[in-house]
């Protein structure tokens, strides 16, 4: 132990979704924590950059869907050139709604927080700075990394955040763009080019794969693709970058591998993120990140130095708010010697395109790969009576179950309110029930979730 | 944030003040001071504010379209030395005369989308709206207030690309932040004649009354001006916030962004020994969560940006 250093139990580093339930979960446990926080309020990137405020401006996207199909009915049309900060109006209040119910419910626990930032200066010891240049010492039986990432700048692309732009500057520009490129086709590029389409901007996708969205189900994604599309959007897949210039004037211009040059008014890069974790002095710790700048961590999220753990996009990716907070839970049960409960292969993943895509379980590939057979059982949300009167109707739920039909292995939906509709297969897979069990019991009528009563008996007509 | 302001030429007080009416510290009568605050206050309560443009620009706008040449960016350069200027082109450039399928945001989008002589028609009749203005006595603190708004709004840039956040709209800010106090300047210059004519008196407004002046009112004409102009909601909110930004319901990021820009500018106006010591200290460092080693480098960006400042300046 360090001389002059305070000494905690638990030693958390970053407030995120991931560092906030590995806190909450050390301190029900009874040992003293300590929570290292480098931004001015709770957090991290979740609330402040990344999923709360996309999601608010993809709230606004969704309503001008809405809008623009019912536009007859009611005689109003989507105004053009909506101011950006005009779709994000509540933003300032979500995020500090949400950050303050953070921050009451970490310090309700005697979580002792600190605003600072946290760097290795041996393997048990951090010392903190904060914004005014103070320094303090800290040493802990374990210590939790959850610093998060930032997007990625791929040194070829020159991001300047004027007119090409990362996943955290486009959230500020002052008005919709005639037309957007969109460098990527994970996560965060596909939720936004689909707002982006949405809210009536000419959107380009861009990516190496054939496809957007590659570890989700193909029919899946098929259904966004068709839906990106109908809103005016352009996928051009199986495509590297030749270069990236500002004409000087007003436009963007990418050449694509094949020689093409797509133009545009702004362009967003979204192609992956990078671990925080510059300032950590990880060598101090004996650690080092690898090659892809992650912090390597075993099972149990556990890094070659045994007292310190990392969880969160700090270890790559799928990089969804609700698989670190998972990662949080168990990381800090297993270090304070605690069962780290139900696995994790039920932790759904919710994406928020327009429409939504979700999914727990296993994919139909991997049903097979693992069991040499799977039965699924599928249910177009036009077939359901909610789906028609709520004009959700280009959606799909799909079961995957085991060769016999009667296990039920994965759900996998596209269509609104899929990330809301995935609990209910999640709470059938943590029970292990059958397939039969949708067939066999009623659900409300008219809702989204009678797509399961009929994707079952579709399923059970195939066994 | 106060900043310098200079006359042009030394400004002789009517009436200095006597022992029972001592000068103030703002080098004028406390009496005639409070009547001249009066005379802008209802002034302003008229409500009618023309903004000041500077002819100059407008007549090298012209001259550099005569050269064929000449491309979009050098024009939409020359117009963005003058953020007055600059936001009555954008202003007319998106108002229903021109009919811009989308919001037109930047003087390159501007020329590029309307055309350079169509922006140059802009140009010119901004300032024609204006009248060829200009504020005998006041010169020097006209140019002093555009090089602090360009100043400013190059210092937001470098802030906002530190936070990763979009410089243009970190620009406009900066550049719009304190953009009352130009149209305020005439305001008080007119207020002033006024007084003189009464008083049979001349000689313009002191530096430190004019600065007071300015700083009271800047914010309420800014304001007027953003409405006017239909300036986006998050410039609206830097105008109004800047100085308080803790107040800020909305975009407080941006005002903030606009205060810590204002003061780099201010140290640019006028370099103090101290000023490195001291924004270390100011709140909204606390509020931008800059770190040591960001303020370093912020502080190594200036001699860059006063490089741009001296030479975008006319």
């Amino acid at each position: 132990m360090t001389a002059g250093a305070r000494r905690c139990d638990v030693l958390v580093i970053g407030s995120g979704p991931a560092g906030q339930k590995a806190a909450i979960q050390a301190v029900k446990a009874g040992r003293t924590v300590v929570l290292i926080e480098h931004e001015r309020a709770v957090g991290g990137a979740c609330v402040h950059r990344g999923t709360i405020p996309s999601k608010t401006l993809r709230e606004s996207a969704a309503q001008a869907t809405r809008l623009a199909r019912d536009a007859a009915t009611w005689g109003v049309s989507p105004r053009a050139g909506v101011e950006v900060s005009s779709l994000m109006a509540r933003l300032d209040h979500v995020v500090s709604a949400h950050a303050h119910y953070m921050g009451r419910q970490i310090d309700r626990n005697g979580i002792e927080r600190h605003h600072g930032r946290a760097r290795f200066v041996s393997p048990d010891t951090i010392e903190m700075t904060t914004v005014a240049g103070e320094r303090s010492l800290f040493t802990a039986d374990v210590i939790m990394v959850a610093t998060g990432s930032r997007p990625r700048n791929p040194p070829e692309i020159p991001i300047d955040h004027e007119n090409v732009l990362d996943s955290d500057s486009i959230l500020s520009m002052l008005y919709l763009p005639a037309s957007l490129t969109v460098l990527g086709g994970g996560v965060i590029a596909s939720e936004y080019a689909s707002i982006f389409a949405a809210l009536g901007v000419k959107v380009t996708m861009i990516d190496r794969a054939d496809r957007p969205l590659k570890f989700m189900d193909g029919e899946l994604v098929a259904k966004f693709v068709e839906a990106f599309q109908r809103a005016g959007g352009t996928y051009i897949g199986e495509q590297t970058i030749g270069g990236v210039t500002f004409d000087g004037v007003s436009k963007v211009l990418t050449t694509l591998s094949d020689g093409r040059v797509v133009a545009s008014d702004k362009m967003l890069v979204a192609l992956g993120r990078a671990a925080n974790v510059d300032e950590l002095n990880l060598g101090a710790a004996g650690l080092a990140p690898n090659a892809r700048g992650l912090l390597a961590v075993d099972d149990h999220c556990r890094t070659a130095n045994p007292r310190v753990y990392a969880v969160g996009d700090v270890v790559g990716p799928p990089s969804l708010a609700a698989t670190a907070m998972e990662q949080g839970r168990r990381a800090a049960r297993h270090a304070l010697g605690l069962a780290e409960g139900a696995s994790s292969e039920t932790i759904p993943i919710g994406i928020y395109t327009i429409p939504e895509m979700a999914s727990v379980g296993l994919s139909e590939d991997e049903a097979r790969k693992r069991l040499g057979a799977a039965l699924v059982g599928r249910a177009r949300f036009d077939e359901v009576a909610r789906g028609q009167i709520s004009g959700i109707t280009d959606g799909l739920l799909k079961l995957v179950a085991d060769g016999t039909g009667k296990k039920l292995l994965g759900v996998h939906i596209v269509g609104e309110g899929a990330t809301e509709l995935v609990h209910v297969g999640q709470m059938a897979l943590l029970g292990q029930m059958d397939v039969d069990t949708f067939v066999e019991n009623i659900f409300n009528f008219p809702t989204l979730a009678e797509a399961y009563r009929v994707a079952a008996l579709d399923l059970v007509q195939k066994r | 944030m106060a900043f310098a302001i200079s006359t042009q030429e030394p400004s002789p007080l009517a009436g200095p003040g006597s022992p029972e009416n001592p000068p103030s510290s703002t080098g004028i009568d406390p009496d005639e001071q409070e009547v001249l605050r009066g005379r802008v206050a209802d002034r302003l309560g008229t409500g009618n504010i023309v903004l000041p443009l500077l002819p100059q620009v407008a007549s090298q706008v012209l001259a550099l379209t005569s050269q064929p040449t000449v491309d979009a960016l050098q024009l939409s350069n020359l117009i963005h030395r003058d953020p007055a200027l600059a936001g009555q082109v954008l202003r007319i450039a998106n108002s229903p005369a021109y009919m811009p399928s989308m919001p037109i945001v930047s003087l390159q989008q501007a020329v590029a989308r309307l055309g350079m002589q169509t922006v140059t028609e802009i140009v010119l009749a901004a300032s024609l709206q204006s009248g060829t203005f200009k504020v005998p006595g006041y010169e020097g603190a006209l140019k002093r207030l555009w090089r602090h708004g360009l100043a400013s709004g190059l210092f937001a840039k470098e802030i906002a690309r530190l936070l990763r956040s979009n410089v243009e709209s970190a620009f406009l800010c900066g550049l719009l932040h304190a953009v009352g106090k130009p149209a305020l300047l005439q305001v008080v210059a007119d207020a002033q004649r006024d007084r003189h004519r009464e008083r049979g008196t001349r000689g313009a407004v002191p530096d430190q009354a004019l600065r007071e002046l300015l700083s009271e009112f800047h914010t309420g004409v800014g304001l007027r001006i953003a409405t006017s102009w239909a300036l986006p909601q998050p410039v609206v909110n830097a105008i109004a916030f800047y100085a308080s930004f803790e107040r800020a319901q909305a975009n407080r990021r941006e005002a903030a962004v606009a205060c810590l820009a204002d003061l780099f500018a201010a140290d640019f106006d006028e370099p103090q020994p101290t000023f490195e010591a001291e924004v270390r200290g100011q709140p909204v460092i606390g509020e931008l969560n800059l770190y040591p080693e960001d303020v370093a480098q912020l502080l190594a960006k200036r001699p860059a940006v006063a490089r741009t400042v001296e030479s975008m300046t006319l």
